[in-house]
């Protein structure tokens, strides 16, 4: 297990330095200099150009491509993730003001969608044929094929301003500021952001559910006289639920994804929200840590769910 | 009624339905399993031996019915009507496990692979039985190793996936008798074994049928099996008891021609090697298609006229039965 586990760890290094370079290539071909990525922009307005020089100079951007990006990655790796265009902000306050926000979203969702999904598609798979599992069917297959933002301003139109159930938007309120207090905040964002989600867990949990429910241990699991309920959830939903992990993990990008646009349509104040305005104001440094944080988040959850299954699966955990 | 039966099917209809479709599978079955015996049902696949024990089990797929017929449990409480019990209901649960088990053929799929062979033996345990969790464990070791499975005390908290095909069918059986039942069933459980673990799996089978006093029920398509382990047998073809009686009776004077067909397709012990191995010409009728009268006519090289209608059920001797229009003349000839 533990080799297993450090095996799995070092594959992730060589993918990490492949994307990271890929990223600083990208930053290369946009137009600006390294120095404007570097140097708080006020500090740069009062230089001038021959102490630019020097400082070019002093940078080591006279030298080879591959060279600077070792520079600029171990810089990253001691956390010197350099400074945003808009206001010379370092980007690492950038992150630690938004990422509990986009954290706390993401989590809601996966929460929900697992939840819900895996409930949902067994209730489906227990009732194949029946009114109930094909309606189900339906939602799910309006679920994942409605784009999420038309979910979200519906959502917005019906259950916070006609309703008024739920705030429009926004995460915190001056002066509440413990989870309670923002839990309505949380709900509507949340559940949009998961629609897809749901809807994708749930149709496979129930394939997978169906699959299960016709292998032969079923039925060595109902001559051993045992109620329905246990050879369907100990027996079959315990088996099935292998696959929906794996998907879970499969899925998590599009999550990531997801949270940028719902972030904008509930203006919520995570990385999401953050990236957007930094495309728009071309605020390249910021672009590309938040692509860098991004694709990080999505190899270490697909890191957390290979460890899920394998604790899942005997023949991994106890593993030769 | 003999008070050494352990379970009475009779006349038993038990129909399939698949595409608006229906699948006589079962066509008026009736045998008995005596008390510490073995009964073989043999025949071709696709006859119905698994829809026999399923019904016996209730657990027939969704879209099927016991139309017709009696199954009737002898249990230490009286006499339970088995086909009348709703199939998922405690009744039924009750009986299913503890008073009749079932091992089935493929010990490589009828495990559960994510749980040890300790726990899927222990939650037979815990549901026929009062034995705290301790008592399961140590039960759970014993029954292992009275199926001799080496190691016990290790092997009953690995997985399916480290145990071999013997070992797992082993393991199955302790499942099956871990509740010591009354009736074991067995579908083909060495089909999927190569032939040294087959012997072994069915020499424990007969320990256990001795040392507790087991039916068993055993279903097999090989007419070898049938001659090592049987002390009654029952002949099928398509939904039918074709022929059935003690195993000296059936397999020394074999009366139907289904019966002798089947004998003629296998080797038999003694009879040296040059002997004539005969396949049986022709393929089993389209259950869906099926001929009028006897089942077996178009295969049946005796055929006449009367054989268009379905033969009645005679007896050749008060134990042996057969079903066939020219049984007497097939008798004589036996008796020879
Ligand atoms: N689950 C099922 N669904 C549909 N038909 C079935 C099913 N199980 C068995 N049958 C049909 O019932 C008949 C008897 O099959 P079975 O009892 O499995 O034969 P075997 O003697 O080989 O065990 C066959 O015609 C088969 O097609
Ligand atoms: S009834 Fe006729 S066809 Fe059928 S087995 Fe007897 S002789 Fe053959
Ligand atoms: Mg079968």
């Amino acid at each position: 297990m533990l080799t297993y586990f450090a095996r799995r760890l070092l594959t992730l290094i060589p993918m990490v330095i492949v994307i990271s370079f890929l990223i600083y290539l990208g930053l290369e071909l946009t137009p600006g200099d390294a120095v404007s990525h570097m140097v708080p922009p006020d500090a740069l307005s009062m230089m001038d150009e021959e102490r630019l020089q020097a400082l070019r100079e002093s940078l080591g951007l006279g030298k080879p491509f591959i060279v600077r990006y070792w520079i600029w990655i171990t810089g990253v790796m001691q956390g010197e993730f350099g400074y945003s265009l808009a206001g010379g902000v370092p980007i690492s306050k950038i992150f630690l003001d938004r990422l509990p926000a986009t954290l706390e979203l993401s989590f809601a969702a996966l929460l929900i969608s697992t939840v819900l999904g895996s409930i949902l598609g067994t209730i489906s798979a227990l009732t194949r044929g029946s009114l109930t599992d094909q309606s189900l069917t339906v939602v799910g297959m309006l679920g994942v094929s409605i784009p999420e933002f038309f979910f979200g301003l519906v959502a917005i139109l019906v259950f916070a301003l006609n309703l008024n159930w739920f705030p429009v938007g926004g995460r915190i309120l001056p002066g509440y500021d413990s989870f309670w207090d923002r839990l309505p905040h949380l709900v509507m964002p949340a559940m949009v952001l998961s629609i897809m989600m749901t809807a994708g867990v749930m149709r496979y949990a129930r394939s997978s559910m169906l699959d299960a429910l016709s292998r032969d241990f079923i039925r060595t699991a109902r001559s051993k006289g045992m109620p329905e309920w246990r050879v369907n959830i100990l027996h079959g939903f315990r088996v099935a639920l292998t696959p929906v992990i794996v998907l879970i993990g499969f899925r998590l990008p599009v999550l990531i994804g997801g949270s940028v646009i719902i972030e904008q349509v509930f203006q919520w104040p995570g990385i999401g929200k953050e990236f957007v305005s930094a495309v728009r104001s071309q605020d390249y440094p910021l672009v590309m840590m938040v692509a860098l944080f991004s694709v990080l988040a999505v190899l270490i959850a697909s890191l957390i769910v290979d460890l899920l299954t394998a604790i899942i699966d005997p023949r991994v955990r106890l593993g030769e | 009624m003999a008070n050494d039966v352990a379970l009475t099917v009779k006349a038993l209809k038990t129909y399939i339905y698949t595409n608006n479709r229906c699948n006589r599978a079962l066509d008026g079955v009736s045998f008995e399993i005596r008390q510490g015996k073995t009964l073989c049902i043999v025949g071709e696949s696709g006859c119905g031996k698994s829809v026999t024990a399923a019904s016996i089990m209730q657990l027939l797929p969704t879209l099927s019915r016991i139309e017709e017929g009696e199954i009737t449990y002898h249990g230490p409480d009286g006499p339970v009507r088995i086909d009348q019990l709703p199939r998922d209901g405690a009744k039924m649960r009750a009986i299913r496990g503890k008073e009749i088990a079932m091992i089935f053929q493929d010990p490589m799929t009828a495990l559960n692979p994510v749980y040890s062979i300790g726990f899927q033996i222990k939650e037979m345990l815990k549901y026929h039985t009062g034995l705290g969790r301790s008592d399961r464990h140590s039960k759970a070791i014993d029954l292992l190793r009275s199926m001799g499975i080496p190691l016990p005390k290790k092997r009953v908290n690995e997985y399916p996936h480290l145990y071999s095909g013997g070992m797992r069918q082993r393991a199955m059986i302790a499942i099956g008798m871990s509740c010591n039942p009354r009736i074991l069933i067995a579908d083909e459980p060495t089909t999927a074994l190569d032939v040294t673990i087959q012997a072994q799996i069915f020499e424990l089978m007969d320990t256990l049928k001795r040392d507790h006093g087991t039916a068993i029920m055993l279903i097999t398509h090989d007419m070898g099996v049938v001659a090592e382990l049987a002390d009654d047998v029952a002949v099928m073809y398509m939904g039918n008891i074709v022929e059935a009686g003690p195993v000296g009776k059936v397999l020394r004077n074999p009366v139907h021609p289904y019966t002798r067909a089947l004998l003629d397709s296998i080797p038999v012990l003694g009879r040296g090697k040059d002997q004539e191995i005969k396949a049986i010409p022709g393929q089993t009728p389209d259950p869906y298609n099926r001929p009028k009268g006897c089942q077996f006519a178009d295969r049946c090289a005796y055929r006449i006229g009367a054989c268009d209608q379905m033969p009645d059920e005679m007896q050749v001797a008060p134990d042996h039965r057969v079903t066939c229009w020219r049984y007497e003349e097939f008798a004589a000839d036996a008796a020879e």
